[in-house]
């Protein structure tokens, strides 16, 4: 294992930002920290770089126990949210910094530099100041900062979190090539279910202070270990006893499957290839229950001619994912 | 935004020129009308007259001595106040203000209480062991020194709490120890706001009076400073050498705030 | 220049991440670096203001009213504090027009007035009173010959008081959020009540400060006086200049005690600032 960080405990003042957190992370892999935020993930990540120090509890990298040491003697690589460049040096000064400081020749420096600004596109850019790029450059600027010192693991605290929605997914998309091609382990925090599902080979799910889940994105969509994994992961609906995914609702207009639950259509709502319904259930599942959300595909929803009013029978798919559903929704 | 009626702007226009005119432009024009009356034999008189050089002299020496030790404890105080959580943190920090609000003469009379030579809780020590503070050159930095403290503070901090601490902490993850990481990142961040600091408490420890007045004595080619000078000099009707020399105090005093207001707007384009 | 300014988010807040209240996060080289300063801190300006406050004790509380009740010390302390208040209400007016005027307004020579606003506090004091004694003294070129009087003591204590409130309320006022005031106008607000219901309210903590500010040096004032008001008992002798003749007649122990009630006067301002900071840096 890579980073093992075993009973870790965090407290400010009164709140526990992580409560006896232990979590073993693979070599050479990329896992995401996923949880909303102020649950911990955040907090978790700055304790394995050595940039917050844990109350209790121990972080060790590939087998160092690293609990006690400084930022600066963990030899991890760290990206920030906000880029956290340094604004009064050029692009190729900012990715020199760590070897510079680890005294490496000139000749070296300046090779690696080249390499680096390369890998992440940016070697045009090299003799500029970090104000003259965009928020994206900016970010994989600090990624090749980060990657020049050739860190054990490479941490990154919510790295897309400042770009918009598009930068966001390319960069994404990039992150996940430059792991393949680099092949260093790596961690990253992410509020963003959809981000952690498609970047991670793993995925951490944190709240409250507390690990809920781990497993690879398929494991935790099909097999959620609570209803809080299922609710974060994706949309969940009730439907009598039980809550699923409102795709996972299958819809008839006649009452022929067993233990069908009649309700009336109240909402029906056209986005791009999917249509989404929200059903209102008979009187006997108690007035004023929340109505069933269901998602089906336009030619489906076509094929069964609904529209608003529409008279239809509930029954959770063949196969769905489901947990029982608490007394109080 | 919303606009003002043009009259009622004309009137805050004429208002608020009138007022500076009135208070700060015209008076301080007039010095340089009566130190040039005589064209520039005044000026002649002041290089050549050894009381006036030996005044000018200590002034600067005791304004760099005080700038520098403001300068290390300025820029060391703020860090610790920004960047680091300790117990009695606010208290240190509301009373680091506190020269700012302090008169120079009740600075000049807490420093004289303590180390004044004959009775001073600290002096009549000090004074057994040889050193002297009171009516001596190290008294009088100390009193600049209190009461120029805040200004290097004063400047430094507002930059440390905006740039924050993300950098810093950067420096670390790529290698860099404490003092690397002040050298090469935190400094270089907040040079500017260093470089007012210092260019604003020489501006105002060259020009301290009340202070210094009370702990050096005031005595003429050994403890009087150029501030003192004017003073005795107007006093006993030598009109003319105390314009010459508020001349010279009041051209370095404007020239700084005058390099302060060119450099200032460069760090904004940046 | 912003020596003088309050700057509502320049104060030293944690970090809002790490809510670590009383507890230390210094290590062993900062740890070292903080008792340094401290020490210095205690040796220069702590120990030595104590010792105003142990000596001004020396005769015992009655001893100390009958030298604050002397009639000239009275006077002197009478005159300071009303012209103090004088002038920090002609502050407060002025100081916010001409913070106005340089932020809301553009016209030629701007800057230069921006420049001259920081003069007094760059000016050695006493060449203020020279400057000032050469345009309202014996002899100005404009008839107003105000030497040795109240109004010089005024003139001196509006000189140097200039800068605090343009410079407390200028930054304030350039932060201020222009949508509220054009929400005001849509809503049908006129300008004055704009100005009345928006803007004063948001200048207010920073008026305030500057308000503080300025009284306490006012209050403070010693060398720009020295030349320009005289210094004749019962009619301009400010507090400052009494401390001084105690101290030259060597009674310490009189001057330490006037000089405590300066020392008051300045803690208070300095605790109204931490605290009208602490409020705007909360309001955020």
């Amino acid at each position: 294992m890579s980073i093992e960080v075993t009973n870790v405990t965090k407290k400010y003042g009164d709140f526990y930002a992580l409560d006896d957190v232990s979590v073993s992370l693979p070599t050479g892999q990329l896992t995401a920290l996923l949880g909303p935020s102020g649950g911990g993930k955040s907090t978790l990540l700055r304790i394995i770089a050595g940039l917050d120090t844990a109350d209790s509890g121990t972080v060790a990298i590939e087998g160092t126990n690293a609990t006690r040491l400084p930022p600066q003697k963990r030899n991890v690589g760290f990206v920030f949210q906000h880029y956290a460049v340094f604004k009064h040096m050029t692009v190729a000064k900012n990715v020199a910094f760590g070897l510079e400081i680890r005294k490496t020749p000139k000749a070296e420096v300046k090779r690696r530099v080249g390499e680096l600004l390369e890998l992440v596109h940016l070697s045009q850019f090299a003799d500029r100041l970090p104000s003259q790029l965009s928020g994206g450059q900016r970010q994989r600027m600090a990624l090749a900062r980060a990657l020049a010192v050739e860190p054990t693991v490479l941490l990154l605290d919510e790295p897309f979190g400042a770009l918009d929605a598009k930068v966001r997914k390319e960069l994404r998309d990039w992150l996940r090539r430059l792991h393949d091609e680099v092949h260093v382990t790596t961690v990253f925090v992410t509020h963003d279910q959809e981000e952690a599902m498609e970047v991670a080979d793993e995925i951490v799910v944190i709240n409250h202070g507390r690990v809920e889940q781990v497993g690879s994105p398929d494991q935790l969509y099909d097999e959620p270990a609570s209803d809080f994994v299922m609710g974060f992961l994706g949309e969940v609906t009730r439907l009598g006893p039980v809550r699923l995914r409102p795709h996972d609702v299958e819809v008839a207009t006649s009452p022929g499957r067993a233990g069908a639950i009649p309700g009336t259509v109240t909402r029906l709502l056209r986005v791009g290839f999917e249509v989404r319904l929200q059903v209102q259930l008979g009187d006997e599942f108690g007035t004023g229950a929340e109505p069933v959300s269901v998602v089906l595909s336009r030619s489906h929803a076509r094929s069964l001619d609904l529209e608003l009013g529409s008279k239809v029978w509930l029954t959770a798919a063949v196969g769905a994912v489901t947990v029982p559903a608490m007394i109080a929704v | 935004m919303v606009e003002v009626s043009t009259p009622v702007k004309w009137l805050l226009r004429v208002l608020a020129i009138g007022y500076v005119f009135l208070l700060v432009a015209w008076p301080v024009s007039t010095i340089v009308r009566e130190a040039f009356a005589d064209g520039l034999g005044t000026f002649v008189e002041i290089f050549s007259d050894e009381q006036a050089v030996n005044a000018l002299t200590l002034t600067v020496q005791v304004a760099v001595q005080a700038v520098l030790i403001n300068l290390v404890f300025g820029v060391g105080i703020s860090l610790l106040l920004v960047r680091y959580e300790f117990p009695g943190k606010r208290v240190l920090s509301a009373l680091v203000d506190l020269p700012m609000a302090v008169s120079p003469v009740v600075v000049g009379l807490s420093l004289l209480l303590v180390y004044n030579g004959r009775d001073g809780w600290f002096g009549e020590h000090l004074e057994k062991w040889g050193v002297q503070i009171i009516f001596s050159g190290t008294g009088m930095i100390m009193a600049t020194c209190f009461v120029a403290l805040p200004l290097v503070i004063r400047e430094v901090v507002p930059v440390l709490t905006e740039i924050g601490d993300d950098q810093e902490q950067a420096a670390r993850s790529l290698g860099a120890n404490a003092r690397q990481t002040f050298l090469r990142i935190t400094l270089p961040s907040i040079k500017w706001a260093v470089v007012y600091g210092v260019v604003l408490s020489l501006a105002r420890s060259l020009g301290e009076f009340g202070a210094v007045k009370i702990v050096s004595g005031n005595v003429a080619n050994q403890t009087q400073t150029a501030t003192l000078l004017v003073e005795k000099q107007y006093q006993s009707f030598d009109q003319a050498g105390a314009y010459a020399v508020s001349f010279i105090l009041a051209f370095v005093s404007v020239l700084c705030i005058v390099v302060v207001s060119i450099l200032r707007p460069k760090e904004h384009s940046k | 220049m912003a020596t003088a300014t309050l700057d509502a988010t320049a104060r030293p807040t944690p970090p809002p991440r790490r809510r670590a209240g009383a507890r230390s996060t210094l290590t062993a080289g900062s740890s070292l670096g903080l008792g340094i300063a401290v020490t210095w801190f205690s040796l220069l300006v702590l120990i030595p203001l104590t010792a105003i406050v142990a000596t001004s004790a020396g005769r015992g509380w009655s001893g100390y009213i009958v030298t604050i009740t002397n009639p000239q010390t009275m006077a002197a302390i009478q005159l300071t504090v009303g012209q103090s208040l004088l002038v920090t209400g002609i502050n407060i007016v002025m100081g916010t027009l001409i913070a106005w005027v340089l932020v809301r307004d553009r016209f030629w020579g701007k800057s230069v007035l921006d420049v001259i606003i920081d003069i007094p506090f760059a000016l050695p004091t006493i060449v203020a009173g020279l400057v000032l004694l050469g345009l309202y003294g014996n002899g100005s070129p404009i008839g107003l010959d105000w030497a040795y009087t109240e109004r010089a003591v005024m003139l001196a204590l509006a000189f140097v008081t200039l800068p605090f409130i343009v410079r407390t309320v200028q930054p304030v006022l350039e932060e201020l959020d222009h949508d509220v005031e054009e929400a005001a106008a849509s809503l049908g607000a006129k300008r004055l009540t704009i100005f009345r219901r928006i803007i004063l309210p948001s200048l207010a903590p920073a008026i305030a400060a500057g308000a503080a500010l300025s009284f306490a040096r006012a209050i403070a004032e010693y060398g720009s006086l020295v030349l320009l008001s005289g210094n004749k008992p019962f009619t301009t002798e400010v507090v400052s200049v009494r401390v001084l003749s105690f101290i030259e007649n060597g009674s310490t122990e009189s001057a330490a005690a006037v000089a405590s009630l300066m020392l008051a006067v300045a803690l208070f301002v300095i605790v109204v600032l931490d605290v009208v900071q602490r409020r705007v840096s909360r309001r955020g």
